[in-house]
């Protein structure tokens, strides 16, 4: 049972009941207002009372109150004072006639006080906040767009896009990566892994044309290496771990064993997404969220996790504003994240207006009632089977361009839209959006093939471009992929696989729902099987308290310190060596340092670099100058970051 | 080797004018930071006016937590002292240690702190700090709310107020983190998972979360090349990674603030654990006899080594007594026993940190605050009608053995919060609280955000500082609402 915080309140009024005395300062603390609250307290009347006529794309009267600077350019409110100013005449005029809001009933005495004060304390206003309306709304259904004739031969559909884009701009078409590059590249995009000096040199002496796309498949197909590295992914977006918070008394339930088997089968991502709203009881830690024990703030109740939850991992939609008021941001509003909260509600759920009871129960509902309603007379797992229907229906388009913009970001570094958790943004280009939206939708919501259409396009086998700096901005103009830093896993699997240093066992979770055919022929474990530890940690794997979708992309000191020095590194960087040395006992300097230079980075070092690396490695090689040696090349730029 | 060597810190003006840097130059990074979806610093407050930040009266800062909720009437506010008894009804014990006498008249404080109680005329004791008692104790969640600000969950990752520190005004010497944490382990206990929860930067991200010193007697470890490996190798291996960089064909694909990033943290990094600075983390250049007036435990030598990360330029020391449940301040049961040895481990270390600050000319410029996330009493388990579960267990009507005698139950009525220096007043108690139970604030209760906006407001942040999370705002103290308490500041 959830009593939010009135009890909160009522404590102090308690105290303050008890007080008797009236010494200034309690005075002070009872008296005082803290900071004027524009969006709580003025928002909802100037919305009720005022937008209709004077906000948005209306100015009746020339006057309009889409931003704080509109009100005090036009002199309608002297910030401080409200005696004097109009818009408190206005809506206390005596003749009804002029008396505002037109043709309606006036203020209340305590809306039009609440008005003065606001005026009073200066016309407080929330940073960014404008009635104005948004100039962009996201289009709801699928879209397929006219694809341009191929150029050059370039029939991928992503390139017949991108070229025109790229012509259309007179931009270059950035330059065809190599098949060492493209090999590691592809490598850590689809499995994690960094391919091995062996299958590296294999596929540069291949002389077949068709390799990359061989190669592609054949990484695709591995089933096992492509779920332990999207697991993570996964992890992030649906907030699930082996250990964290609420897990202390039952308040969080994991999702592993279901996610990995959905992983290996592939399982159509609309499957997915249905079996996650409306789950089994091996999916259900995604909607049951994190439930503390206690008191929490009205928003942060498991209903209200579910909405947010719900509408960011499938649609990009930020509820969270509208968790508590109706959003500055976009255009949900409380009730409709109430009404999405109450589809998965056991009883009527009450809406609260920033932690306060509003009295107003909401009936489940859903924000595209276009595409069909949630009767909210049904009972709750009908509800949720009807919601899951909605969210994964052929002509939700928003569902689809949600995940497609999310792998497009995982393998060319920046999303279509971006923030991918801000869908509400304009893409950069509808068309290629549109287009991989529908393509998923079309080949039974398969996942891989999706990735498989971005990896193949002439696009993604491209040189990464150097840009001056972050590509964030709504000005961002497509030139080519950009580079990515390594996840925590990647780096700590890479590191595992050069050394040989991967773990013998796998967490406990883990252990339990891996087949025993599925154990039988291992000998160790990946990053994403195992708990995070201090390493992980400190390189950006998160504690998984809210959904993540985007990683670090910057190293930053306590990270590089911990790569410099953490005793955990060290260890490894020790046995590793001597693995190496055992590995190559025969081999002379030169033998190793290229074995490392192929394995780590999928090329061989130049004449400079062998030198700089004879001299660490020494000669004879020594343990500890491996040891150092595997050091400096992981540390390298080039190493940590997928170019 | 001069252990004492002092970071010399910028004058008052030219750090304002750093910390106008500092923001200038996260403004040129902000778009850098936008990639990741890091926040933005937003410089306007509701008004449209840029966020003025008060001027600093304290550079450091040094958090004394005593974690799991010290009972106030066994500390800093006493109450009427009863004797252990055998048959005695538990209802008449407010305090299980007589009061004692401190150096400021009309001040007692608890038998136990003699040494605190002789440093009294340099600090500023709060009695009437009120927290909300989120209608069930869980320690680590309100350890969070106290920390960050807020209640969790959040829907975002709320950052801890050393962070926050951190992000707002940045290191002090550049080379020593500006946000260290002394003396709570992260693994291994119960509420592990909890207390990581936050323990971290938070949407600031690792760059400003904490640096971890579980043990500060190894702490030289963290700051040194990794074991097995001496200073010269350590600086050859450093400089073949420099010639490597140099040598790598393949800078031109990568991103100059991907690829200078990333070069510039391991530089910082390679630049700490080469400097002078790191000798600051090492307890044992430390004379002996100061080690011994600080070796109470590891409490006791976190401060010993938080007042030489300071002299050495740290910006916000937290030093825990550690939260592990049901240890240490966590008294559910036996609390008279515990609360002795708990002060006794707190005493003179505390009391010595205060005079060595002093003593080097630190004090008016570092803010020391001692503060818990609750009190206890020995029959109120959150606030008189509150929904919270009794979670003693030595539950009892009279008493029968030592293991009833103490405060067992969590109070969230009031409790005590100490601060020293860094602009606070001298000598000053500020609030009261009922002499009989429910030991209620009777005087100028003090609120967590007025708390936090109090501490801010002497470190040069404004309460209302915000940043773009998510494009909303996020503020540092509860939606920009906390308020500095005037009295408090001398």
């Amino acid at each position: 049972m959830d009593i939010p915080s009135p009890i909160i309140r009522l404590a102090h009024c308690v105290l303050f009941g008890l007080l008797g005395t009236t010494s200034g300062a309690a005075l002070r603390a009872q008296e005082s207002k803290p900071a004027f609250d524009f969006a709580h307290s003025v928002v909802p009347i100037l919305k009720a009372h005022c937008v209709e006529c004077h906000g948005g794309h209306r100015h009746e009267g020339d006057f309009s109150i889409n931003t704080r600077e509109k009100i005090v350019d036009s002199s309608s409110a002297i910030p401080g004072n409200s005696a004097e100013s109009y818009i408190i005449e206005m809506v206390t005029n005596a003749d009804a006639e002029v008396r505002m809001p037109k043709d309606k009933p006036p203020l209340s005495e305590a809306e039009v006080n609440t008005l003065r004060e606001w005026i009073d304390s200066g016309l407080p206003w929330e940073a960014g906040f404008s009635f104005a309306p948004r100039n962009y709304e996201p289009p709801l259904r699928p879209r397929r767009p006219e694809l341009p004739l191929p150029a050059d031969g370039r029939t991928n559909p992503v390139d017949r896009i991108l070229d025109a884009y790229l012509a259309e701009r007179g931009l270059p078409r950035p330059a065809p990566l190599d098949d060492a590059a493209f090999m590691r590249r592809i490598h850590l995009d689809l499995i994690g892994l960094l391919p091995t000096r062996e299958s590296l040199q294999e596929f540069l002496a291949d002389a077949n044309s068709a390799k990359r796309e061989q190669l592609i498949d054949e990484l695709l197909a591995d089933n096992r290496n492509y779920t332990e590295h999207w697991l993570s992914f996964w992890n992030d977006l649906l907030r699930n771990d082996y250990a964290g918070t609420g897990y202390i008394d039952g308040g969080r339930k994991q999702i592993s064993a279901w996610l990995y088997r959905a992983l290996m089968e592939n399982m159509p991502f609309d499957q997915f997404a249905r079996q996650l709203i409306s789950p089994t009881p091996e999916s259900e830690g995604f909607i049951r969220g994190i439930k503390w024990r206690g008191n929490v703030n009205a928003s942060q109740k498991p209903e209200l996790q579910f909405a947010q939850n719900v509408s960011q991992v499938f649609l990009g939609l930020n509820m969270k504003c509208a968790s508590c008021h109706d959003s500055f941001i976009d255009r949900w509003t409380l009730e409709e994240t109430y009404g999405l909260a109450a589809i998965t509600a056991n009883g009527p759920l009450e809406a609260y207006r920033c932690d306060k009871p509003t009295g107003k129960i909401v009936e489940a509902a859903w924000m595209f009632p276009e595409l069909g309603r949630i009767d909210p007379q049904a009972p709750r797992e009908e509800r949720l089977g009807r919601l899951a229907e909605l969210m994964t229906d052929r002509e939700n388009g928003r569902f689809t361009r949600t995940i497609v913009n999310r792998l497009w970001h995982r393998l060319m570094g920046r999303g279509i839209v971006h923030p991918v958790d801000a869908m509400q943004t304009e893409p950069w280009n509808a068309d290629l959006l549109d287009y991989l939206a529908v393509h998923l939708a079309e080949n039974s919501y398969d996942l891989k093939q999706t990735l498989r259409l971005i990896v193949t396009s002439q696009a993604y086998q491209s040189r990464t471009v150097a840009l001056d700096e972050p590509p964030a901005g709504p000005q961002y103009v497509y030139t080519g992929p950009i580079a990515k830093r390594m996840t925590a896993e990647q780096f700590v699997d890479a590191l595992w696989q050069i050394t040989e240093t991967a773990p013998k066992q796998s967490h406990k979770d883990v252990a339990a729902f891996l087949t025993d055919a599925e154990k039988k022929d291992r000998t160790n474990y990946r990053a994403s099987l195992v708990s995070s530890d201090l390493l992980m940690r400190s390189l950006g794997r998160p504690n998984r308290e809210q959904v993540v979708t985007d990683r670090p992309s910057m190293l930053t000191t306590l990270q590089a310190l911990d790569l410099s020095n953490s005793p955990l590194l060290a260890e490894t960087l020790s046995r590793g060596a001597a693995n190496i040395a055992e590995r190559l006992a025969d081999a002379g300097p030169t033998t190793i340092i290229d074995w490392l230079y192929e394995s780590s980075l999928s090329r061989l070092p130049t004449a400079q670099e062998r030198a700089v690396a004879l001299e660490v490695l020494g000669s004879p090689p020594s343990p500890q100058g491996i040891e150092d040696l595997v050091w400096l090349v992981i540390m390298l730029p080039e190493f940590q970051i997928i170019r | 080797m001069n252990s004492n060597k002092r970071f010399e810190r910028t004058p008052q003006c030219e750090s304002a004018a750093t910390r106008r840097e500092f923001l200038r130059a996260m403004a040129a990074a902000g778009a850098a930071t936008l990639m990741a979806g890091e926040p933005r610093p937003l410089r306007a407050d509701e008004y449209g006016a840029t966020v003025k930040h008060p001027m600093a009266k304290a550079d450091a800062c040094i958090l004394l937590w005593m974690a799991g909720g010290m009972a106030a009437p066994e500390t800093f506010d006493p109450k009427r002292y009863q004797p252990f008894e055998i048959g005695l009804s538990v209802e008449k014990v407010m305090s299980t240690f007589p009061a004692i006498d401190t150096v400021v008249e009309g001040i007692k404080i608890s038998q136990g702190l003699e040494n605190i109680a002789r440093v009294m005329d340099r600090a500023t004791l709060i009695r009437t700090h009120v927290l909300p008692d989120l209608g069930h104790i869980l320690h680590s969640r309100h350890q969070y709310h106290w920390h960050t600000g807020y209640v969790p969950p959040q829907t975002v990752a709320a950052p801890h107020i050393g962070a926050w520190l951190a992000r707002v005004l940045g290191p002090i010497n550049p080379v020593i983190p500006p946000f260290i944490n002394i003396g709570q382990r992260l693994e291994g206990h119960g509420e592990a998972e909890e207390v990581k929860a936050f323990t971290t930067g938070g949407f600031f991200g690792s760059e400003y979360g904490p640096f971890n010193l579980p043990f500060p007697e190894d702490a030289t470890m963290a700051v040194r090349p990794p074991k097995g490996m001496n200073a010269g190798r350590f600086e050859s291996r450093y400089r073949a990674y420099q010639k490597l960089i140099k040598e790598s064909p393949q800078v031109e694909y990568v991103s100059d603030y991907q690829q200078g990033s990333m070069l510039r943290a391991v530089d910082a990094a390679h630049r700490l654990l080469g400097s002078q600075e790191k000798s600051a983390f090492d307890l044992s250049l430390e004379k002996k006899d100061t080690f011994q007036q600080y070796d109470t435990g590891r409490f006791g030598r976190g401060c010993l080594l938080a007042r030489r990360l300071v002299e050495a330029g740290a910006r916000f020391v937290e030093v825990t007594t550690e939260y592990v449940p049901f240890l240490h301040w966590d008294t559910h049961e036996n609390g008279h026993t515990t609360a002795e040895r708990m002060k006794g481990e707190i005493d003179r270390p505390i009391a010595q940190l205060i005079l060595d600050l002093e003593d080097r000319g630190l004090l008016d410029r570092t803010l020391v605050i001692l503060a818990s996330e609750f009190s206890r009493d020995m029959m109120i388990e959150g606030v008189p009608g509150s929904t919270a579960r009794d979670q003693s267990r030595a539950k009892t009507d009279v008493l029968k053995e030592p293991i009833h005698y103490g405060l067992h139950r969590h109070f969230t009525g009031s409790s005590s919060v100490l601060m020293f220096g860094g602009g606070t007043k001298r000598g000053f108690l500020y609030g009261e609280t009922a002499s009989e139970r429910p030991c209620l604030v009777t005087k100028n209760p003090v609120s967590l955000p007025d708390l936090h906006a109090t501490i801010l407001h002497l470190m040069g942040i404004s309460p209302k500082t915000a940043f773009e999370v998510e494009r909303r705002p996020f503020y540092v103290t509860e939606d920009g609402k906390g308020q500095p308490i005037a009295d408090l500041i001398a």
